[in-house]
């Protein structure tokens, strides 16, 4: 537990139902979690906290606001907000064959038409997929880049 | 003349028959020349050679006149004075051949019968009364010809050499040619026209009938067009519902799983047991939006569907290392055998693997524990062979007809307290159907069963297109 602990997680994700259970299994697992309850907040709450990783949820009221965080910060001023790996957290992928990945052998792949995230869940998730997934995405990041702010508290 | 009302058709045809007259013209100036070559030379005939000439350089001017007023004057080849020019160009036609025989022995010339090459001509190309007005014409022609040389008004240009003694003044020989000559021209007009008019109508009919199909098929393409962009609207309204029905079931889902967990403080017993219950009847809502969906999408909406180059057997490992856990816990041997090397189809792989997933997950969860699961895939030239076979608690063959009926659960699958949405096997034969295939099975009770699908491995059905 001790090695997560300190380590931030962002919730975006307008169903206050949904942010508060993610809450309540992360915190439960030793991180420290904020919500925001919108892109535009999620945006903010990214650049203000720095959080080591965003759990996202595609479908927010208008729309796709999910989409537009990512947009939005995949291209931020800050290269340390620009780099935050992101999990997108959804209802309508796979199962229901809406893509946001890329088919293995699609002849007009287009590396720049997928989402530029670290990791998708399907909803609903079990506790243990998302804590892992939100691990595997950690490691992965921290392997990017080793130097984590983690480590210093 | 001509007093028929002419279409746009029969205007566009008449026009085409006039350059084809022009042409049939250019043919007859040439065949007069050789004749005029020919005759005095191979058959000694003699010929009054200047008077053709000067006939032969009139035909020239006004079938090149003919042609250039075609060509510049639009005007007289549209519209109603189309047939005008039709009937000028073959009574100049008469008059000229008419002039061709005066100086070359008159009635006395064999080449008298080609009037009827003039008259089937006109029976062609004119109305009913124009082709008999032209008759009347080359009659008219023609006996004012054999009168007027006979009684001495015109010279007789005689045919030495063909014929020995004269006889264009013999009453017998002049009334005989002319009878049969006029008799001809008659009979010919009359068979050329009814033959006309009857192809006439019936391509009238034609015209109309085409114009009648072509209104269905403008009338059919709107339906299907509106059908189409319907059925558009019915799958999008499909997935929102989906979409808003599964979302707050996914969040309630995890609010009991996280209650359940214990995340929340220790719950009696008691309570987490009927979480717990709680969370099952849940999932099972959730799995019956998410098959409607699929099963909706595969059927109807097409153009989902994703058209390319999959390998099969690189499913099947899939499929089976998803599943290996899970057989692993029910004591369920798991065996599947592939060919070696990759098992080409043309299909969605998407659908692909939902369809072996949904066979493989019936498979093991009516296996009892020590029972088995085999699943093979086969290639043999265009069809891919699967089958999923188990030793489980089987099909009652009573209810064998209806297990691919939505929603439909055999009574020993319902008795054994295994979820399910009753929807997997139409899924399976929905995804089938779209890769050109079927889905058969054997099954005994208490025994097991065995589910064979046959795919073809370039039957993906098109996306529906306009």
């Amino acid at each position: 537990m001790s090695e997560v602990s300190g380590k931030k997680v962002l919730v975006v994700e307008d169903d206050p139902d949904a942010a508060e259970t993610l809450q309540i299994v992360l915190e439960d697992e030793g991180y420290s979690v904020s919500r925001a309850a919108s892109a535009e907040e999620g945006l903010q709450k990214a650049r203000a906290e720095k959080p080591d990783v965003v759990l996202l949820d595609i479908m927010m009221p208008s729309g796709t606001e999910g989409f537009h965080f990512v947009w939005e910060l995949r291209k931020d001023a800050d290269e340390e907000c620009r780099n935050i790996p992101i999990i997108v957290l959804t209802a309508i992928h796979d199962k229901t064959w809406v893509r946001f990945y890329p088919q293995k052998d699609d002849p007009v792949y287009q590396p720049s038409e997928y989402l530029p995230v670290q990791g998708f869940l399907d909803k609903p998730a079990s506790s243990e997929q998302i804590v892992s997934k939100v691990e595997e995405v950690l490691a992965e990041a921290g392997t990017a880049s080793p130097e984590e702010k983690g480590s210093e508290s | 003349m001509a007093s028929a009302v002419h279409t746009n058709v029969d205007l566009d045809e008449l026009r085409d028959r006039i350059s084809w007259l022009a042409r049939l013209r250019w043919l007859a100036i040439l065949g007069v020349l050789v004749a005029i070559w020919v005759a005095p030379r191979m058959f000694g005939v003699e010929l009054h050679r200047f008077p053709l000439y000067v006939v032969v350089a009139a035909l020239v001017g006004y079938n090149l006149a003919f042609w250039a007023v075609g060509r510049w004057v639009p005007r007289a080849t549209s519209g109603p004075s189309v047939s005008y020019f039709a009937n000028l160009q073959i009574a100049l036609d008469l008059v000229a051949l008419t002039a061709l025989l005066h100086f070359s022995g008159g009635i006395e010339n064999p080449l008298v019968c080609y009037y009827v090459f003039h008259i089937v001509i006109a029976s062609i190309l004119l109305s009913r009364t124009a082709a008999y007005l032209q008759v009347t014409l080359a009659i008219g022609l023609l006996v004012a010809m054999a009168l007027l040389e006979a009684g001495g008004v015109l010279p007789h240009y005689h045919l030495a050499g063909f014929l020995d003694e004269h006889v264009f003044r013999n009453p017998v020989y002049m009334f005989g040619t002319l009878f049969a000559i006029g008799t001809m021209l008659c009979f010919a007009a009359f068979m050329a026209t009814t033959i006309t008019s009857r192809l006439r109508r019936r391509e009238a009919e034609i015209v109309r009938l085409s114009d009648a199909l072509r209104e269905h098929t403008e009338d059919l393409t709107q339906a299907y067009e509106a059908l189409r962009q319907l059925e558009g609207a019915r799958s999008d309204y499909l997935h929102r519902v989906a979409h808003h029905i599964r979302s707050p079931l996914a969040t309630l889902e995890r609010m009991l799983a996280v209650v359940s967990e214990g995340r929340t403080g220790r719950l009696p017993e008691r309570a987490e047991e009927m979480l717990d219950r709680a969370r099952v009847r849940v999932r099972e809502v959730l799995d019956l939006a998410r098959d409607l969906l699929i099963l909706s999408r595969t059927r109807e909406a097409l153009p989902m569907v994703d058209r390319s180059t999959v390998d099969f057997a690189s499913i099947a490992r899939d499929v089976e290392s998803d599943f290996r856990p899970q057989a692993g816990s029910a004591s369920v041997s798991l065996a599947v055998s592939l060919p070696e090397g990759p098992v080409e189809i043309v299909g969605d792989e998407d659908a692909l693997r939902e369809l072996l997933e949904n066979l493989v997950s019936n498979a093991l969860k009516y296996t009892l524990a020590g029972g088995e699961v085999r699943v093979s895939v086969e290639a043999r030239g265009d069809t891919l062979a699967l089958c999923v076979s188990d030793t489980g608690i089987g099909i009652p063959t009573a209810e064998q007809d209806q297990i691919f009926e939505e929603f439909y659960r055999a009574t020993n699958a319902r008795e054994s307290g295994k979820d399910g949405t009753g929807l997997g096997l139409s899924i399976v034969k929905a995804i089938a159907e779209i890769h050109g295939g079927e889905v058969s099975f054997e099954s005994q009770e208490d025994t097991g069963t065995s589910f064979r699908v046959l795919l073809h491995r370039r039957g993906l059905r098109a996306p529906a297109t306009p």
